[in-house]
């Protein structure tokens, strides 16, 4: 596998985008320098990318060749820098030998190729997902599962009865009518599972459609961005009231008041929303919004914004801050607006078996619904070190760096004796957006190769695969 | 003497086809459709053909399996596993659990007789 150049994310296209435009303008290096204040050196150094330029020097290069600020602002160039490193390592593209030192250059000069490339790995990036969650839904799915079984049970005994008739034709009429009678019989129930099934297929067949009650509030989150603004404009009008519950815990003292108070715009927010649809994921949306206004009760949203930027999002610190839990902190993360600066977070609540019981998902991760996460993940790993928060720098075989930093705590009782049952939170944020947090990783830091999960995971030597891939 | 059959199932139109047609092959046929009352019947009868079903009441094939394998009275009992549960884990499960044949429903009534009549006929130590 090609080695991976530590990617620079500063390392700007800037300079691309001003040799461009000087040659369009008909103008010298020299000259422009000159216009600049700046010594002819240094200016083939920025042109050059050898050198960042912002500031004063870079508004003035802005007028000098007649541009918008934005238009050599390197944001979103840097975005999509990021992203074509990422294509350049794909393990499938491997044997490419791309240019990775060079996507500044080809986004200097061929933006609009360099943003189809994008774009495409993107489309293939979402086209692999869906395959993944009909893939999981075919092997996992207790619906089908059980279905094919019905099937299966009814057609055996439909051949066996129906192969009777035929080969035996010594039979009693009595015994003759017998079998008839149960091919009439299990072909009845057969079509009536047949007629379910199609309906249930007809149903999975819509690209937006939600199969479980879990899917259907995180549908409904992804939806809102993870953020209700009628909850958060409506807590300012009861947090007041926390000190008439000073007699409760402060978090069941919120709960009370969202209870009390926020009970008709939960339940308006949830009419609202369409992916709502079976009454078990109303009881569901319910329970998460309820959890949701007890957190813009405990953690106001301008005030945690602020104080989660001052703290560089650490979770720890920022549950002293409010006295609340680190599970509650990690979800008021995820509804943060999203900004230049504020990184955007994924939440993941796992138990001791490995199976998923909260999930607030990162637009950038793909997670197994309906089959096993990789094992590699730190989600479940953490169990072994119950309390502490782990970081892990988890590289995925579309060459996307994620942080993730997760947490196990005790969920009953303690005492002498009594068995602990753990759960694990975990957040998850981009190694890019990882830099604005405590969580950012030492360049030198241990980095894991990790997978979605077997069925969707490349790596052939993974020791620990415990399915085949999609596709070899 | 005929040879007797221990039918562990619990869809009563398949036990009903399969009654017949083991009756008519000359096997003495006894049916149970719970699962705690079939591994009682494998441990206390010692019929000589065990037909196993997955997923029965009270207590799964898998582990009636197990139990009857573990047992000094059946360890020997030839077993044939059928189930609508084909997948190949399923199958591995089953071989390594000491099932002497595997067969998927649905099956072939030729199949089945063949299958059983061969572990009835299979010498036993």
């Amino acid at each position: 596998m090609k080695q991976r150049a530590e990617l620079t994310l500063d390392r700007s296209i800037v300079g691309t985008r001003i040799r461009r435009r000087r040659r369009e303008l008909g103008l010298s290096q020299t000259e422009l320098a000159r216009r600049l204040e700046i010594s002819p050196s240094y200016m083939n150094l920025i042109e050059w990318n050898k050198r960042q330029i912002a500031g004063t020097l870079l508004r003035k290069t802005a007028i000098a060749l007649d541009l918008e600020l934005a238009d050599i602002d390197s944001t979103s160039e840097n975005r999509l820098l990021e992203a074509l490193d990422e294509i350049s390592h794909l393990p499938s593209l491997g044997a490419l030998n791309i240019e990775d030192d060079q996507a500044g250059e080809f986004i200097g000069r061929f933006p609009g190729w360099a943003r189809a490339v994008a774009a495409l790995a993107r489309s293939e990036h979402d086209a692999t997902a869906l395959a993944q969650a009909l893939s999981d839904r075919l092997s996992n799915d207790p619906f089908l599962g059980e279905t094919v079984h019905r099937m299966l049970t009814r057609i055996a005994a439909i051949r066996s009865a129906a192969e009777i008739l035929t080969a035996y034709q010594d039979m009693t009429t009595a015994q003759r009518d017998r079998f008839y009678a149960i091919v009439d019989e299990e072909s009845r129930i057969l079509s009536g599972v047949g007629e379910a099934l199609a309906a249930y297929l007809d149903k999975a067949d819509e690209p937006t459609s939600t199969l479980t009650p879990i899917d259907e509030v995180e549908a409904m989150f992804d939806a809102n961005e993870n953020r209700f603004e009628a909850i958060e404009s409506s807590v300012p009008k009861i947090r007041h009231r926390l000190g008439e519950t000073q007699q409760l815990p402060r978090q069941e003292g919120a709960r009370k008041l969202v209870v009390e108070y926020l009970r008709p715009v939960i339940t308006e927010i949830i009419g609202l929303h369409p992916q709502i649809e079976t009454n078990a994921a109303r009881d569901r949306a319910q329970n998460a919004l309820i959890d949701y206004g007890v957190s813009a009760v405990l953690m106001p949203l301008a005030d945690f914004e602020h104080q989660a930027a001052t703290h560089h999002y650490d979770i720890e610190a920022l549950a002293d801050i409010y006295a609340v839990e680190i599970e509650a902190v990690c979800l008021r993360l995820t509804a943060l607006p999203r900004g230049r600066n504020t990184p955007q977070f994924g939440y993941y609540r796992a138990n001791a078996a490995g199976s998923m019981i909260r999930i607030v998902g990162h637009e950038d991760l793909t997670f197994p619904r309906y089959a096993p996460a990789c094992p590699l993940w730190v989600l479940f790993r953490a169990q072994q070190s119950p309390e502490a928060v782990i970081r892990q720098r988890a590289l995925f075989p579309s060459g996307a760096r994620f942080v993730f930093v997760a947490r196990a705590r005790n969920t009953g009782p303690t005492g002498f004796g009594k068995p602990r049952h753990y759960v694990t939170d975990m957040l998850a944020m981009t190694e890019n957006d990882a830099r604005h947090t405590v969580y950012a990783p030492d360049p030198s830091a241990l980095v894991e190769e990790v997978g979605p999960s077997c069925r969707l995971c490349p790596r052939q030597n993974c020791d620990h695969r415990v399915e085949d891939p999609l596709a070899d | 003497m005929k040879k007797r059959i221990l039918l562990a199932e619990d869809e009563p139109n398949i036990v009903e086809s399969l009654q017949f047609l083991l009756e008519r092959a000359d096997f003495d046929v006894s049916v149970e459709n719970d699962g705690h009352l079939a591994l009682k019947a494998a441990l206390e009868e010692t019929p000589d053909v065990l037909i196993l079903d997955v997923m029965l009441p009270g207590l799964d094939g898998y582990e009636i399996l197990r139990r009857v394998r573990t047992d000094r009275r059946s360890q020997d009992l030839p077993v044939l596993m059928l189930t609508a549960k084909g997948q190949r884990e399923d199958r591995e499960m089953a071989i390594e659990g000491g099932v002497d044949i595997f067969m998927t429903k649905p099956f072939a009534n030729t199949d089945i007789i063949k299958a059983v009549t061969e572990l009835a006929d299979r010498p036993r130590p």
